[in-house]
């Protein structure tokens, strides 16, 4: 009997562990390690944050889902992995601390055969002073929309301005990413959007100024470089598209903007062409950056050897590319395609959790030498495929160990963005985008990098129906419903 | 034309902004239902080249 370990349970791990359950069966073991008694279908908390929907719906229990699947479910946080074991023994094994009430601070010892490393991002808010607490967690200058229970925060917080500004009190709100590696623009995108209509809704519109401020160094970046879709017969840049939006909204922008501290209704920048401001608020989401969970690895004998599993930015190194190169040489082949670690072949990592080979976005910095530039997003359908691609590689190598693990390169691969606002069937409005590919190929698409014919945009009813049924429908395949399986990534 | 904005504001002279007839079709209904069979089956597409 194999052992497989998932490090997470967020989209790509819950994906990675429900497929390897369902292909491995009762034969061979799987279990989830996860910090969060819950699973949450994070692109809905946008709508937790106006109070649009609760928590709850957003959110169920994982471990009756587990149960019923036959997947040994962990509560804790991985802490370290042991690839060749230790001086007693040659399985390998991870390290893991329960987080689960009762047990809180216990540590583990968890050997395993196959190892899913999918932990997602730690949310690196101290990055950026004053947007974190200095303990690794949200400051309280800020909110954000990051985890549900943060959503509930932004909401009750969104509403005091709203209440003001009801009462006559001019009210200013800044939206955007906090530091200039952020990555997620998309989140930012939705949640201004949703401000705004609510904004509208509640009457207090013309009471409140609205900006957005971000690390882009264009308008429509989102840390894929920008893209470019048809539009009335015309290939069109995301640059406009997304002015267009921000336009229409009387939205005013601040870009290429690196969020260097916050204070107290203050958020200090540092702009691409060296200058400094300070944009006050009185609300503020601000993205934190990214970064990888912090992870240990050691060797047999007990040394650190965590830089050779982990890039330095914390998440793991798999087959993709890492040589540095410029701008200008960068591949679609440089994109991993397997997922695997080089050095140890029984083991992944998906999602967030890869370390990607270099940004998407061109690199930029300031002239002070601040690097400015968004990070490439790997989240929602991606995760999804490439969770599903790494369960089917291990299952694969469980029942023959020189199978060909599967591919789901990030460069043969789309992904679908509906920023909706509202909730009424007929009341709400919608962006709907999709790229293919998410990582540009300019050898298969010389002209843009992106198949055009499935590289579209559009603003409409249309895409805010698809923004609610994609809501139900992965809730529904996440809490493996009958059919589950018949449901995309 | 209730529809067009004032410009005035530097930052908004480059872009562009919806007329009438656009911002009509995004709540038309019976336009919104075939687009949404459209973007659909451009998704499902999408999905089925990413597998």
């Amino acid at each position: 009997m194999a052992r497989v370990v998932i490090m997470g349970g967020g989209v790509s791990g819950h994906t990675a562990a429900t497929f390897a359950k369902k292909w491995l069966g009762n034969d061979h073991e799987v279990i989830v390690v996860t910090p969060n008694s819950n699973w949450n279908w994070i692109p809905s908390n946008i709508w937790v944050g106006v109070g649009q929907m609760t928590k709850e719906e957003v959110v169920f229990p994982l471990a009756p889902v587990y149960e019923k699947a036959g997947i040994d479910f962990k509560q804790a946080k991985a802490v370290s992995i042991h690839p060749d074991g230790n001086a007693d023994s040659d399985t390998p094994y991870i390290t893991i601390e329960s987080t689960k009430e009762g047990s809180a601070g216990e540590t583990e010892e968890v050997t395993y055969d196959y190892l899913i490393n999918a932990t997602g991002p730690k949310l690196n808010f101290d990055a950026t002073p004053g947007l974190g607490n200095g303990e690794g967690q949200m400051g309280s200058h800020t909110v954000s929309v990051c985890t549900a229970d943060h959503a509930v925060h932004a909401n009750e917080e969104l509403h005091k301005i709203f209440d003001k500004a009801k009462a006559g009190e001019r009210q200013k709100i800044l939206v955007g990413t906090g530091h200039g590696m952020c990555t997620c623009q998309g989140a930012a995108f939705e949640y201004i959007f949703n401000i705004e209509h609510e904004a509208t809704a509640a009457g207090v519109r013309d009471m409140i100024d609205i900006k957005w401020i971000s690390n882009e160094s264009f308008m429509g970046d989102f840390g894929m470089g920008g893209l470019h879709m048809k539009v009335g017969g015309y290939v069109v840049s995301s640059k406009l598209f997304a002015e267009s939006l921000f336009s229409e909204r009387n939205v005013p922008w601040l870009i290429g903007a690196h969020v260097s501290k916050v204070e107290e209704g203050k958020a200090h920048y540092e702009l691409l062409d060296g200058t400094t401001g300070v944009e006050e608020f009185d609300f503020a989401m601000l993205i934190p950056p990214f970064a990888g969970v912090g992870i240990k690895a050691y060797a047999k004998d007990g040394s650190d050897m965590t830089d050779k599993i982990f890039a330095p930015n914390a998440f793991m190194k798999v087959d993709a590319d890492y040589t540095a190169k410029p701008y200008e040489e960068w591949k679609a082949a440089d994109w991993p395609r397997t997922y695997q670690n080089p050095d140890y072949k029984n083991m992944f990592a998906c999602g967030i959790a890869f370390a990607p080979p270099h940004l998407i976005s061109k690199p930029m910095k300031s002239v002070n030498g601040t690097p400015i530039n968004p990070t490439p997003p790997r989240t929602g359908m991606p995760s999804g495929i490439i969770g599903k691609a790494v369960a089917h590689s291990v299952c694969d190598m469980i029942k023959d160990p020189s199978a060909k693990p599967h591919e789901a390169s990030m460069a043969e691969m789309g992904a679908a963005c509906v920023a909706s606002a509202g909730k009424g069937l007929t009341t709400g409005t919608a962006a709907a985008m999709t790229v293919y590919p998410v990582v540009p190929d300019f050898e298969t698409y010389p002209g843009t990098g992106r198949d055009t014919d499935y590289t579209f945009g559009e603003i409409g009813l249309a895409g805010h129906w698809i923004k609610h049924i994609l809501h139900h429908l992965f809730i529904y395949k996440a809490k493996l419903k009958p059919g589950w399986t018949l449901i995309p990534e | 034309m209730s529809h067009e904005k004032n410009f005035q504001k530097e930052q908004f002279t480059l872009t562009m902004i919806p007329g009438g007839f656009a911002k009509k079709m995004r709540t038309c209904v019976l336009f919104q239902a075939f687009r949404f069979a459209v973007i659909n089956i451009k998704m499902l597409v999408v999905v089925s080249k990413s597998h």
